[in-house]
């Protein structure tokens, strides 16, 4: 019976995505989305950022809807140039190129694409089936989390994030605590104090989300893209995109597993898409009977690479919907969107705006819907748009840039917070430091501080119930393990401890 | 990932995949180590409010002072690690090598039009001719060549006045009067 009322729900959902103003809105921001993602430096996240702030004075139904639209078709838009220029447009697609460049010099570029949008398609179909199944479970779980649980599940995210992130595990915290204290400047909640405001009124407010994230990433990648060499396209010839269904049925395995595998790492704090197209290729590679074709055009490796990052999506939006903690960058973007727009993420919103769960779950069904059409049309115009010079393209990105930082409070300092995030994103990155962490830390700082203060005042100051109470021993446990586990020598040494212990047992 | 490279190669993910030297690691680690050793001071210095609630857990200071002491003993492991790894000692090796195609003189261009955009156009002129100009000036400065025949060099800049003035009047329609958003 209740399935019956959440299906009758999941149902009613849909229309008010169908009217012609709707359905307008959602066509352009795929196809932004596709162009986003397809054009090499720009990213999801900075597309999803970039929108939360021009989508801003739209209703709240339309704007998450716009931005998840974004977010799934540049996730998918990136993979149209690995496999027809041989150039990742997301990093999330870096794994595309492998198998889907060698396709396209085969002059199966048309096959790798209907692969691709097959793959992706069905990525984020299973990923779908995921959020309206798991997230009302996680969530009801969630409900019984007090202070103490939510404390170690933002710790967790943020060191999980620096952990597996990629890269210098130890960068990764430095960045995650450092993206936490920028998080602090401003007044507090307890007294309304000025933290390391030194008297500016503009830093008595805060540091804008927004500003910080659009900085980081729109006018970092802007930086990097005008510092870097010019990128060499390799155009291909076409042959027909549509999806084969012997593509499919051959590797329903690999489908599978590769969905499995990206829902489970969109719903780790913070690690996104190409951690689960990485993760997919490679447990792919390794059960694949046909080994020998990885690399070298694959049909099997492109799906896996595809299905995994597609499948990450809806992951990454489970925590954001059940616990408040982002999956992926993007989603924590998506996540500070819900927050503007007086949408509360986590457990309580399943009390609160049930109705939203299920609006959530129509967006994805319809966004990849969409995805699926334009994988039919847009392979020729987006190949001219593919081209367009960066000296060209990058100011303009600049100039959203301003304007999203702008928009959301009109203050011409968060225009600067903006250019100060921009040249912080980039020279940390030059310094190797992953920035997922420090989006995570951006984002989780309010929930860390206010229920690691809260545990503190209703324990009077013990922090026994930190350690003793179950899941947070547990958490705890991942916590510390997951530390020591990054720390040069350990796992080795781990490892040669029990293959010693294994030798010794049968005597 | 360029076409030079074989297709059964694993491309970087992401550019922060590649170690720095060690000895970049200790200058690193010495910026933070300073960076957290300040928050640690400013947090200090914040009033605790202890005759407000009776109790030290709500202190403004209470969580950055964490932040601030977590960020120098990892700054620290950052630090002892680089040594352990060499960073102490004199480079033997020979500085490190550019990446093949960046220039930092573009990156230094392109920093330069984005402040002169946001700290002396903007607020100053109104959007669109802030806009254009600024766009028309990037595409402008950045196609420029020695040696370019004159017609290709005033078609160039007539192509980036078109675009900027195009995407200068564009957005001002588009988000001020269709999204309602507003504009600096």
């Amino acid at each position: 019976m209740q399935i019956l009322d959440s299906f009758s729900q999941f149902l009613a959902a849909f229309p008010q995505f169908l009217g012609p103003w709707q359905m307008f809105n959602i066509f352009w921001a795929m196809l932004l989305g596709i162009v986003i993602g397809a054009l090499p430096g720009l990213t999801a996240t900075m597309g999803v950022a970039l929108m939360t702030t021009l989508t801003f004075s739209m209703p709240h139904q339309q704007a998450i809807m716009v931005l998840i639209c974004i977010y799934v078709g540049a996730i998918y838009g990136g993979s149209r140039s690995a496999i027809l220029l041989n150039i990742p447009g997301t990093p999330a697609s870096a794994a595309s190129t492998l198998d889907g460049y060698p396709l396209a010099r085969q002059g199966k570029a048309g096959r790798a694409m209907g692969i691709s949008t097959s793959g992706s398609w069905l990525g984020t179909f299973f990923g779908i089936l995921c959020v309206a199944l798991l997230t009302p479970v996680l969530a009801e779980v969630a409900l019984t989390f007090q202070s103490y649980e939510f404390f170690w599940i933002a710790l967790y995210g943020i060191i999980i994030a620096g952990t597996l992130s990629g890269g210098d595990p130890l960068k990764g915290y430095i960045a995650g605590f450092f993206g936490l204290w920028i998080s602090t400047i401003g007044q507090e909640q307890y007294y309304n104090y000025a933290r390391f405001a030194y008297g500016s009124t503009d830093l008595a407010g805060g540091i804008g989300l927004l500003p910080a994230l659009v900085g980081s990433f729109g006018m970092a990648e802007v930086l990097m893209a005008m510092r870097g060499p010019a990128v060499k396209a390799v155009s291909s010839k076409l042959d027909s995109i549509i999806p084969r269904i012997r593509d499919v049925t051959r590797y329903w395995r690999t489908i599978i597993r590769s969905s499995v595998i990206g829902v489970w790492i969109g719903i780790l704090p913070g690690l996104g898409e190409d951690a689960a197209a990485w993760s997919s290729y490679a447990a792919a590679k390794r059960a694949s009977k046909e080994k020998e074709k990885f690399g070298k055009g694959s049909i099997e490796g492109l799906m896996a690479a595809e299905t995994g990052e597609a499948s990450s999506v809806p992951g990454a939006i489970i925590p954001v919907l059940t616990l408040a903690v982002p999956g992926s960058a993007p989603a924590a973007v998506l996540m500070a969107a819900m927050m503007i727009h007086d949408i509360n993420p986590g457990p309580m919103l399943m009390v609160t705006t049930p109705q939203f769960f299920y609006e959530i779950v129509a967006m994805l069904v319809i966004a990849d819907m969409v995805k699926l059409f334009y994988g039919f049309v847009l392979v020729r115009p987006l190949l001219k748009i593919l081209l367009v010079p960066r000296e060209r393209l990058m100011p303009i990105v600049f100039v959203f840039c301003v304007v999203g930082a702008y928009s959301i409070t009109s203050r011409v300092f968060d225009i600067y917070v903006m250019l100060f995030f921009g040249f912080l994103g980039f020279v940390l990155r030059e310094l190797k430091f992953p920035m997922a962490p420090m989006i995570l830390g951006l984002v989780l700082g309010d929930i860390f501080e206010q229920n690691f203060t809260r545990g503190l005042v209703i324990s009077s100051g013990s922090m026994m119930p930190f350690f003793t109470r179950p899941i947070c021993a547990v958490m705890a446990v991942l916590t510390f393990l997951t530390v020591f586990l990054s720390i040069p020598g350990v796992q080795e040494f781990g490892k040669g401890w029990l293959r010693r212990l294994i030798r010794r047992a049968p005597a | 990932m360029t076409d030079t490279e074989a297709p059964g190669s694993k491309p970087s993910l992401l550019p922060h995949e590649e170690p720095l030297p060690p000895r970049w690691d200790l200058y690193i680690a010495a910026a933070f180590l300073a960076l957290g050793l300040a928050i640690m001071a400013g947090a200090l210095a914040m009033p605790t409010f202890y005759d407000r609630m009776q109790q030290i857990y709500t202190a403004p200071g209470l969580v950055p002072g964490v932040y601030g002491a977590i960020i120098a003993l990892l700054s620290l492991w950052l630090a002892l690690r680089a040594v352990a790894r060499g960073g102490a000692k004199k480079p033997k090796t020979e500085p490190r090598k550019a990446v093949e195609g960046n220039s930092n003189f573009r990156l230094f261009l392109a920093v330069l039009l984005c402040m002169i955009y946001c700290v002396v156009l903007i607020g100053r002129l109104p959007f669109w001719l802030a806009t254009t100009i600024f766009i028309a000036g990037f595409i402008v400065v950045f196609e420029w060549q020695a040696g370019m025949a004159p017609a290709v060099r005033v078609k160039s800049a007539a192509q980036a006045v078109a675009i900027g003035l195009v995407t200068g009047v564009s957005v001002l329609l588009l988000f001020e009067k269709l999204f309602l958003v507003r504009l600096p």
